[in-house]
């Protein structure tokens, strides 16, 4: 693949941006990305917008953000699934000849509105809203189909939390909250057993925008200084119903993991030097480190992944950025030392409908 | 240049009207994506990934709408993503398929979608919810309001009337008597268009499209697929885009950027799209165009803008009939937007109704001698357009 990235952005995590509107979040966010890419947004030939109308608040959101994520008079277009998946579409637009310099932007703050009840409004009406399933129960039904596949227990899942705390709590970009104790994670309540209110990555506001081109662009512009390479990229969505076979089948993950990989030439997942993954609870990510074959050891989540914060719907978007600050050598207190090669994961819908998976080397 | 050269290959659209109560919303989808694959000559099997057009979920009410049909559209396991630029969805979702295929990452995208905008007992009420809640909402903005305003501004300027507005809708409804799938459609009159109920100013009941519910679907391939399944496919010349800002007020005035009333976003869509397709001379190289119009007033400042005209003349010509089927330019044969509007697939329907003259499968409709056809789609605060260049050639 011929995609770079030129420069990247966080908003500054929060459990609540209060200070701020949306679009000055995301003004912010886009303005600190071209500033560390360099361009300035009249060079964009294009914008890509990943975000949820439903938990911005408001029909078409894009009306009123398309402009602060620098697409005023720009050719722009919106992806709804997540975050990372704005990352997909930008990098089939960069490769398809037709753009060249490109800002992808993604945002969340789900302080604004009942969360739950969004998620509630995703089921179908006839089987699963009236049970009122929502994303709590439907991780807490993924974890009993994982738990059960893979024989995970409740003593592996705290601490996977607490050591995922430790490595939230030195990423600078992140919440740095306190690291709770094992025998507190393990004491606080279920919420849809067997998963506990604190095996759950809380939820947080956040933005992150990533400035990318083509390599026409750049052989155009030798002076531009790519801080990564795009060398895979893989999406897969899984069926809807949540039937054991797709609570613990894992196929859009391996699907999107092996097509990324197989792009990249990368034989497997251990190969690669880390990886962010998008695990909203504990049970989460000791699923995907047996499913994705991580040895012991392997760097999962240097950042702390989404228990440094998580803008829900763009805490993929948020991976990518941690993976190219990695392979650019800009992770800070969270570098993993010679990281080359990383993988940024993000998944969508209920307990992990669709996956999705960047692969980024060093420029 | 793209990596690959991409087109239309199959289309599948269901009957739109106002319900549909014999079928949920993914049974819609389906209906129209078997339909397109039957006729591409494929199965599912050779799709290798799948884009969802869906505008505002609101309207049907299931936030999960594309996730929900993924089963039903046989995506599951696929590369599956969904676009929304509000009523610009449908023109969007083509672009994004186009840029799988001209990628070169994937040969075959199935692009479908399905809209239930009857479901909810008013469709403005969600449209109202599109503005800002401090201070738009109250004062009664929604799609009909905000392109009345709009369009008092464009007989202000050019002088056009109520009854050269209601010409249009009679030409949309008498087009749509030859198209199946069409919401609304019939032999009516200027003064049946000017009798009907006052809505806002200067709209009347007859000049704003219908709340329709229904699917569509298109396949596109590129160029090795494309010969292999089609004799005739509609290769995608040029696609352009534009975002502007939401503020109507931003676009009106001496130190703006654009001129709110003339849909100045269709002529930045449309310079790019002719600058791929190779189009210097519109009216005479296009010999169709497929434009979003879900209001009787929006086609004259499209046509002019997409340089079919010069500003201010798209009014005379249509009273001349310049752009009745057979005319200097044939507008909307399939009745267009006024007639059919499921707004999460609308642009969609716009390429695909394009797609059809250009592959020469029209039916009733058909436009002898089609080798290009343009397709347009608008969102938001008509600040969203995408412009679509199809045609016989691929290049």
């Amino acid at each position: 693949m011929d995609v770079h990235v030129l420069g990247v952005a966080l908003h500054p995590a929060a459990l609540r941006i209060g200070e701020k509107r949306l679009e000055e979040v995301v003004f912010d966010t886009a303005r600190v990305a071209l500033r560390d890419a360099g361009v300035s947004r009249s060079e964009l030939d294009h914008v890509t917008i990943a975000a949820c109308d439903e938990l911005d608040g408001r029909s078409i959101s894009s009306m009123l953000l398309a402009a602060p994520a620098g697409a005023y008079l720009k050719d722009e277009i919106k992806v709804t699934d997540s975050g990372i998946i704005g990352l997909c579409m930008e990098s089939l637009r960069l490769s398809s000849g037709r753009f060249d310099l490109g800002l992808v932007a993604s945002w969340n703050k789900s302080s604004k509105g009942p969360f739950e009840d969004v998620m509630r409004m995703r089921c179908e009406p006839f089987y699963t809203r009236p049970i009122g399933l929502n994303m709590t129960i439907a991780d807490g039904l993924f974890a009993q189909a994982a738990g059960n596949a893979f024989g995970i227990t409740d003593e592996e899942v705290c601490a996977a939390v607490h050591d995922g705390y430790g490595r939230a709590a030195r990423n600078p970009r992140g919440l740095c909250s306190a690291v709770p104790a094992i025998e507190e994670i393990r004491a606080s309540p279920y919420v849809a057993a067997p998963l506990r209110k604190a095996h759950q990555a809380p939820l947080t506001d956040g933005a992150v925008a990533i400035v990318m081109a083509s390599g026409r662009w750049l052989k155009k512009h030798p002076g531009a200084r790519p801080i990564a390479r795009l060398s895979g990229i893989g999406w897969r969505t899984d069926g809807y119903q949540l039937g054991n076979r797709r609570l613990a089948g894992f196929e859009s993950l391996k699907g999107s993991f092996g097509a990324a990989l197989s792009m990249c030439g990368v034989r497997k997942c251990a190969d690669l030097d880390l990886v962010e993954l998008d695990s909203q609870t504990g049970y989460h990510e000791a699923a995907f480190r047996r499913v994705l074959d991580l040895p012991k050891g392997f760097a999962v989540s240097p950042s702390g992944g989404p228990l440094a914060q998580n803008p829900y719907f763009c805490t993929g978007l948020v991976n990518a950025a941690e993976a190219i600050l990695q392979v650019s050598g800009r992770a800070g207190a969270v570098q993993v030392k010679g990281a080359r090669r990383a993988a940024a994961h993000g998944c969508h819908g209920f307990a992990q409908q669709g996956n999705a998976i960047a692969i980024f080397e060093g420029a | 240049m793209p990596k690959n050269r991409a087109a239309i290959i199959g289309v599948g659209e269901t009957a739109f009207r106002s319900h549909h109560p014999d079928k949920t919303y993914v049974e819609l989808a389906q209906e129209a994506t078997i339909k397109a694959l039957a006729d591409a000559g494929l199965t599912m099997d050779a799709v290798d990934a799948v884009v969802f057009s869906m505008a505002p979920t609101q309207f049907m009410g299931v936030n999960d709408a594309d996730k929900w049909a993924i089963d039903s559209i046989f995506a599951a396991g696929k590369p599956f993503l969904r676009v929304h630029t509000g009523g610009a969805t449908g023109g969007s979702a083509l672009h994004a398929a186009y840029a799988h295929v001209a990628s070169g990452m994937f040969r075959t995208v199935l692009v479908v979608g399905a809209d239930r905008i009857s479901e909810t007992p008013d469709a403005q009420h969600i449209l109202n919810l599109i503005w800002d809640h401090f201070y738009e909402h109250d004062v009664a903005l929604n799609t009909i309001t905000m392109t009345a305003l709009s369009t008092h501004r464009q007989m202000h300027f050019h002088g056009t009337t109520e009854e050269q507005f209601a010409r249009v809708v009679v030409r949309a409804r008498r087009n749509a008597m030859k198209n199946p799938y069409a919401h609304l459609k019939g032999m009516i009159t200027v003064d049946d268009v000017l009798r009907s109920p006052r809505v806002s100013w200067p709209y009347r009941l007859y000049d704003i499209c219908p709340r329709s519910s229904g699917a569509a679907a298109v396949i596109v391939a590129d160029e090795g697929v494309a010969k292999r399944q089609c004799s005739r496919p509609a290769f995608i010349k040029g696609i352009g885009a534009v975002a502007n800002t939401v503020f109507m007020g931003d676009r009106m005035g001496p130190y703006a950027d654009t001129e709110l009333s003339e849909i100045p976003e269709a002529a930045y869509a449309g310079r790019e799209a002719y600058a791929q397709a190779g189009i210097t001379d519109p009216i005479r190289q296009i010999q169709v165009v497929e434009l979003y119009d879900p209001f009787s007033s929006t086609q004259f400042p499209q046509l002019e803008s997409l340089n079919f005209c010069k500003r201010g003349e798209a009014a005379k010509l249509s009273d001349e009939g310049a752009f009745e089927p057979g005319g200097l330019l044939t507008v909307n044969p399939s009745g267009g937007t006024l007639c059919t509007n499921p707004i999460g697939v609308t642009g969609l329907v716009r390429v695909a109704d394009a797609a059809l003259q250009v592959m020469g499968k029209a039916g009733e409709a058909q436009v002898p001698g089609v080798r290009n056809a343009l397709a347009t789609a608008l969102g938001g605060s008509v600040q969203f357009v995408t412009c679509t260049i199809l045609g016989t050639d691929p290049t």
